[in-house]
C-alpha cells in the first residue's frame, strides 16, 4: 500500500470515509442496538418499587412472537394500505397535472400558482396538521359554518372512515408542491424542438402531454413515486397531532404510531424495538424492490 | 439516462432565466388556467387562515370563526416575544443553527460521497451505495431512542451536536449527489485534471465541487427544510428549553396538560412567523432550482 | 471543498469535547451546587428566580417543558442514560412508574420532617405507602362543577346536587337549548375519569403483601361508565374530546355551558373563553347519594429529587421550599393558578380573593377547601400510563363505534393487568 498505486485505491475509501462513519454511527450502530434489544425484556420482582426492582434479562424471541402476533400492528398496516392507496395515486396525478399544466403554452398565473402550490412543503408537518384541524372542526372551521349557512349542516370531517379523507388531505396539502416540482423541472429540461414537429404535425397540447411528455418524465415519476412510498409508510406525526381533536384515532392506529406508543407512552422499549424489526423489515422488503427498479432506471446507462 | 432535474440535454432551446415557455401566449386556455388557480387557491387557503388567525386576539380566535381579520397581530407578536424573556426568538435562532449547520453538513458529506461513488470504480462501490441508500428506509422513530441512548455514552445529549451529528447523513441527499455528479463532472475533465498532475483532493475540492454546486445546494436546502420541520429527534435529544428548536418549542405550549389552557394565540403566530423564514427561502430555492440547476446541467 | 470539510470535521470534535467536559452537574469544587428542574408549570422560573436570590450556594436552573406523559417517558429515557435533572415535576398518578423505573430518590432522610405540612391523603400519595418519601407534594386537583350561571338562571336551573339531578339537567338543557349541551364526555381524558371513579369509591391498585391487586373494572368504575354511556346515548352530553380548538369554542359561545372540572379550572376557562369571565360559577361535584360528601382528585403533582443527582439534600432542600415556604406558595398560586398542596398554604393570604374569572364567587376558595377535605383516597398502579393510553383507545372506539362502556373499561383492566404481567410484576385481583 506504499505505492502510488496504493494510494490511488484506497482514495475513493478515504472519501467515503466521513459517510461510512456517520452511517455506522448513527444508523448501524443504532439498528443493531435495537435490535439487542428486542431480545431482552424487563423482568420486575416484587411489588417493582425501590432501587434494583426491575432487571433487564434476555427474553429470547418472545417480543418477536408478541409484535407478530399482535393483531393491532397488522391493522395498523392494513390502515396505511388504505391510506396510501388513497393518497398516492391523488397525490402523484395531481403532482403530474399541475407540472404538465405549468409547461404547457396558453395557461396563465403560471408563476404565482407554482409558489402557491410549492408553499405548504415548507410548513412542518405538525403545524399542518393543527391548521387543517382548526379547519375541520365543525364550530371553528369557516368551511363548516359556510356550509351549515348554505342550509347543508355540519360535516363529520373526522369520524371513524371520513378520517382517512382528512390524513389524505393534510398530507396531499404538504407533498403535491414538492412532486410538481420534482416533475416540472424535469419537464424544463427536455428540448423543445422534440416537441415542435408534433406541434407543426397538428398535435393538441394534450397529445403532446401524453404521447412525448409524460413518457419522457417517467424516471421523474418513478423517483417522487419510491420516495413518496416510503414517506407514506412512515406516516406518523399527521395522525399523532391529530388525535387529540378526535375519537377516531387510536393511539396504534399506523404500526409507527405503535411503536411510538410501546415506546414513549407504555415505556416498553423492547416490545417497540420488535416491531420496528418487523416493520423494517416489512418496509425493506417493498421499498427495496421499487428501488431496486429506480435504480435500474437512473443509472443503466452510468455503466 | 434521464434523471431527476439534471438532465443532459444537447441544447436548452428555453433559456434559463425566463421561467415561461418561450412561445408567448396568444390566447389563454381558460380551463387549464381555472385548474392551475383551483390549486393555488387549495395549496394557500390555510396559510391565508394562519395570516388571518394570528390578527385575533385570544377571546376572538373562538368566539368569532370566519376569514375576516382584526387587529391585534402586533399584540400577538409582542406578547409571543415577551413570553418567558423572549424564548421563542431564542428557539427561531436555535432552529436556523440546526438546519443551516445540519444542512451544510450534509451537502458536504453528500457531495463528496456522491462524487466518488459516481466518479471512481471501487470493489464495493454498489455494495456502499445500496446500503446507504437503504437507510432512507429506516424510520427515525426506530432510531431515536437508541441514537439517544449512544449519545448519552459519550455525554452528548442536551447539546446541540446531538442534533446536529445525527441530521448530517441524508441517504436522499447522497442518491442526488450521486446524479448530479454523475451529469455534471464530465470525465474528460477529471482525465485531463490528472494527466495535469492535480492531487484528488484538488479534483473533487474545486473542479467537481464547482459544477456540483448547484446540485449542493439544492441538497443543501432540502437538508434544511428537512431539519427545520423535524420534531421527534430535537424532542428526545434536548432537554433544555433553551436549545429548542421551533417545532419543540411550539410542542410545548400548545401542550400544557390539562391544569392549563393551550397557548393557541400564541402557536398560532409563532407557526406563522415560523414559517416566514423558510418562504424567503423558497423564494431562493425556486431560482436555484431552476435557473443554477439547468445552467450547471448545460455547462456539462 | 474537502478543506472546508476537514475544519467541519475539526470544529465538531473540538465542539464535541468543548461539551463533553462542560456538561457537568456543577458544585465539584468551591462554586455553588448547580440543579436543574424539568417543570411545566407556567411563570415557576419566578419562584425560582426568588430562591436563587435568596440562596446563592443553591442555583436552580429550570427547564419548561411539554406537561403529562411526555414528560415521565423524557425523565425515564433520560435516567436510563444518567442524564436526569436534579428535580421534576411529577403528576400524583406518574410517581409509581418513576419510583418503579429507579427515576426518584427516597428523600425520607431529609424531608420526613414536613409530612405534617400535608394532609394525611396527600403524604400517602408521595410516599406510596411505605417509609420512603419519593415526592414533596405540590399542588392537589379536587374536582368540581363549573357552570355558566347567567344561562342556568335563564333556564331556571340550579347546580345539580346528585348525579341523578345532574342527568334531568342535561336533559332540560337539551330541551331548553338544543343548541347546547350541559358537559362533553371526553374520551381523550382519562384522569378525568379516574377523578370521577375516585368520587365512586374505585379502587383500581392495591398493594397486598408483594402483590398488586388490579381491579379496575370494579363496581364503582362500572358505574361510572355506565351512568355516562347513558347520557352518551341519549344525546344529553356532547361524546367529543375536550381541550380542542372545537370545545373552546363550545365554552365561549356557550354551546357546553358545564364542565365537571378541579379547583384549578378557572385559570383553563380564563384562558379558554376570556370574554365569559364572571358568568361562571363552582359547586360541588354531585353526588352518589344525597347528603353525602365525597370527591375525586384530577391532577395534582409533586416535585421529585432524582436518584441520578449528585446533590440530593440540596435539592430536597429546594423542594421543600418550593411547596411550603408562604413566599413559593404565593407565586405558585398567583403566577402559575395552582391550589397548593401545604395545609398552611389553603389558608394564606394567597387564597383570600377568588379567582380573577370568578370574581363575583366571593367564597371560591373557602368552598373549594371544603370540598378539597372530602376527597377519597387513592392508591396508583405501577403502569398508570398503560391505564390511561388504554382508556383513550377503549373509550374513542367505544363512542365511535356505539360498543358498550362497560366493555371499554373491562379492556382498561385487562390491557393493565397483562402489561403487569408480562413485565413480571405479581398480580392478583
Amino acid at each position: 500500500m506504499r505505492t502510488a498505486r496504493g494510494r490511488r485505491a484506497a482514495i475513493p475509501y478515504a472519501f467515503l470515509s466521513p459517510a461510512i462513519v456517520l452511517f455506522v454511527l448513527f444508523l448501524l450502530l443504532p439498528i443493531g442496538y435495537t435490535a439487542y434489544l428486542s431480545l431482552r425484556k424487563v423482568q420486575v420482582s416484587g411489588l417493582g418499587l425501590g432501587a434494583g426492582a426491575r432487571r433487564e434479562v434476555f427474553a429470547g424471541l418472545e417480543n418477536y412472537r408478541v409484535a407478530v402476533g399482535d393483531s393491532d400492528l397488522w391493522w395498523g398496516m392494513v390502515r396505511v394500505l388504505v391510506y396510501g392507496g388513497i393518497l398516492l395515486p391523488a397525490m402523484l396525478g395531481l403532482a403530474l397535472l399541475f407540472a404538465l399544466l405549468l409547461d404547457a403554452r396558453r395557461v396563465g398565473a403560471r408563476r404565482f400558482s407554482r409558489l402557491a402550490i410549492f408553499l405548504p412543503y415548507a410548513v412542518p408537518g405538525v403545524i399542518a396538521t393543527l391548521l387543517w384541524g382548526f379547519l375541520y372542526l365543525p364550530q371553528v372551521s369557516p368551511f363548516q359554518r359556510a356550509l351549515r349557512e348554505l342550509g347543508v349542516g355540519t360535516v363529520d370531517l373526522m369520524g371513524p372512515t371520513t378520517i382517512y379523507g382528512a390524513l389524505v388531505n393534510i398530507a396531499l396539502w404538504g407533498g403535491v408542491g414538492f412532486n410538481m416540482i420534482v416533475i416540472y423541472t424535469t419537464l424544463r429540461a427536455i428540448p423543445a424542438e422534440l416537441y415542435e414537429s408534433a406541434r407543426i404535425d397538428g398535435a393538441s397540447e394534450t397529445q403532446i402531454a401524453l404521447r412525448i411528455k409524460i413518457p419522457l418524465v417517467t424516471p421523474a415519476i418513478i423517483l417522487t413515486s419510491v420516495f413518496s412510498i416510503i414517506a407514506t409508510l412512515q406516516v406518523f406525526s399527521e395522525p399523532t397531532t391529530l388525535s387529540p381533536l378526535t375519537n377516531s384515532i387510536p393511539s396504534d392506529f399506523t404500526p409507527l404510531m405503535k411503536i411510538y406508543r410501546d415506546a414513549f407512552a407504555r415505556n416498553d422499549i423492547y416490545s417497540a424495538a420488535a416491531s420496528s424489526i418487523v416493520v423494517a423489515a416489512l418496509t425493506l422488503t417493498v421499498s427495496f424492490g421499487l428501488l431496486w427498479v429506480l435504480q435500474k432506471r437512473a443509472f443503466g446507462q452510468e455503466r | 439516462m434521464s434523471t431527476l432535474m439534471v438532465n443532459a440535454p444537447p441544447a436548452d432551446s428555453r433559456t434559463a432565466a425566463s421561467p415561461a415557455p418561450a412561445a408567448p401566449p396568444r390566447r389563454l386556455a381558460v380551463l387549464p388556467t381555472l385548474a392551475l388557480l383551483a390549486g393555488a387557491v387549495y395549496c394557500l387557503l390555510p396559510v391565508m387562515w394562519v395570516v388571518v388567525a394570528s390578527t385575533k386576539s385570544g377571546a376572538e380566535l373562538f368566539a368569532t370563526s370566519t376569514f375576516v381579520p382584526s387587529t391585534a397581530l402586533f399584540d400577538n407578536v409582542s406578547e409571543l416575544s415577551a413570553y418567558r424573556d423572549g424564548v421563542f426568538w431564542k428557539w427561531m435562532l436555535n432552529s436556523a443553527l440546526y438546519a443551516g449547520g445540519g444542512a451544510l453538513a450534509s451537502a458536504l458529506v453528500s457531495g463528496l460521497t456522491g462524487y466518488t461513488l459516481a466518479k471512481f470504480r471501487f470493489p464495493g462501490r454498489s455494495v456502499i451505495f445500496n446500503i446507504m441508500l437503504a437507510g432512507v428506509l429506516v424510520p427515525q422513530i426506530v432510531l431515536a431512542i437508541p441514537q439517544y441512548l449512544l449519545l448519552a455514552r459519550v455525554e452528548l445529549t442536551n447539546t446541540y451536536l446531538a442534533v446536529l451529528l445525527p441530521s448530517i447523513l441524508s441517504p436522499y441527499g447522497i442518491y442526488l449527489a450521486r446524479i448530479f455528479a454523475a451529469a455534471a463532472v464530465p470525465d474528460t475533465l477529471i482525465e485531463a485534471a490528472r494527466t495535469d498532475g492535480a492531487g484528488e483532493l484538488r479534483i473533487a475540492g474545486s473542479i467537481a465541487a464547482r459544477l456540483m454546486l448547484p446540485g449542493l445546494v439544492t441538497i443543501f436546502l432540502l437538508q434544511f427544510v428537512g431539519i427545520w420541520n423535524n420534531f421527534l429527534l430535537p424532542f428526545i435529544m434536548i432537554s433544555d428549553d433553551e436549545k429548542f428548536p421551533l417545532t419543540v418549542g411550539l410542542y410545548t405550549l400548545l401542550n400544557q396538560g390539562a391544569t392549563l389552557p393551550a397557548l393557541y394565540t400564541l402557536v398560532i403566530t409563532g407557526s406563522l412567523l415560523s414559517i416566514v423564514p423558510l418562504i424567503v427561502l423558497f423564494l431562493y430555492l425556486q431560482r436555484y432550482w431552476r435557473a443554477d440547476l439547468l445552467s450547471g446541467a448545460v455547462k456539462a | 471543498m474537502t478543506r472546508k470539510l476537514a475544519a467541519t470535521a475539526a470544529l465538531m470534535l473540538g465542539a464535541a469535547l468543548v461539551g463533553g467536559c462542560t456538561d457537568d452537574d456543577g458544585g465539584d469544587g468551591d462554586g455553588p451546587v448547580e440543579l436543574t428542574f424539568w417543570s411545566w408549570v407556567p411563570n415557576i422560573e419566578l419562584a425560582v428566580d426568588a430562591w436563587n436570590a435568596a440562596n446563592p450556594d443553591i442555583q436552580v436552573t429550570v427547564s419548561e417543558q411539554a406537561a403529562g406523559d411526555d414528560l415521565v417517558t423524557l425523565v425515564i429515557t433520560a435516567a436510563g442514560a444518567d442524564e436526569a435533572p436534579d428535580l421534576v415535576q411529577v403528576e400524583y398518578q406518574a410517581l409509581p412508574t418513576l419510583v418503579s423505573n429507579d427515576v426518584l430518590a427516597d428523600i425520607s432522610e431529609y424531608a420526613s420532617g414536613v409530612s405534617d405540612e400535608f394532609a394525611e391523603g396527600l403524604w400517602q400519595q408521595v410516599t406510596l405507602g411505605t417509609d420512603a418519601v419519593y415526592a414533596i407534594p405540590q399542588d392537589s386537583g379536587p374536582m368540581m362543577f363549573y357552570y355558566r350561571a347567567d344561562i342556568f338562571e335563564e333556564l331556571s336551573l340550579t347546580p345539580p346536587a346528585t348525579w341523578e339531578e345532574f342527568a334531568e339537567t342535561a336533559r332540560t338543557v337539551r330541551e331548553e337549548r338544543p343548541e347546547s349541551y350541559l358537559m362533553t364526555f371526553s374520551a381523550t381524558d382519562p384522569g378525568w375519569f379516574a377523578g370521577l371513579s375516585q368520587q365512586a369509591g374505585a379502587s383500581w391498585w392495591n398493594v397486598s403483601g408483594d402483590a398488586w391487586n388490579v381491579s379496575i373494572n370494579d363496581p364503582a368504575t362500572l358505574r361510572v361508565a355506565e351512568y355516562w354511556q347513558g347520557l352518551v346515548d341519549q344525546d344529553l352530553v356532547d361524546d367529543q374530546p375536550m381541550y380542542t380548538p372545537e370545545w373552546n369554542a363550545a365554552l365561549n359561545d356557550g354551546t357546553q355551558i358545564g364542565w365537571v372540572s378541579a379547583v384549578w379550572g378557572p385559570g383553563v376557562l380564563a384562558g379558554n373563553a376570556a370574554d365569559t369571565a364572571g358568568r361562571w360559577r363552582m359547586a360541588p361535584l354531585p353526588q352518589w347519594s344525597e347528603g353525602e360528601h365525597v370527591t375525586g382528585n384530577w391532577g395534582g403533582s409533586s416535585t421529585g429529587v432524582t436518584t441520578d443527582s449528585e446533590h440530593v439534600e440540596a435539592a430536597t432542600e429546594f423542594a421543600i421550599w418550593l411547596n411550603t415556604s408562604p413566599e413559593a406558595i404565593e407565586i405558585l398560586v398567583r403566577e402559575g393558578g395552582l391550589y397548593p398542596a401545604a395545609t398552611s398554604g389553603q389558608t394564606g393570604p394567597a387564597l383570600a380573593e377568588p379567582p380573577a374569572f370568578f370574581s363575583e364567587q366571593t367564597d371560591f376558595y373557602e368552598l373549594a377547601s371544603e370540598i378539597a377535605d372530602t376527597a377519597a383516597g387513592f392508591t396508583w398502579g405501577p403502569n398508570v400510563n398503560v391505564t390511561y393510553d388504554a382508556y383513550r383507545d377503549a373509550f374513542g372506539a367505544a363512542i365511535t363505534d356505539g360498543t358498550p362502556f362497560t366493555d371499554a373499561v373491562n379492556q382498561m383492566h385487562q390491557t393493565t393487568v397483562e402489561d403487569m404481567q408480562r413485565q413480571g410484576f405479581t398480580v392478583t385481583g
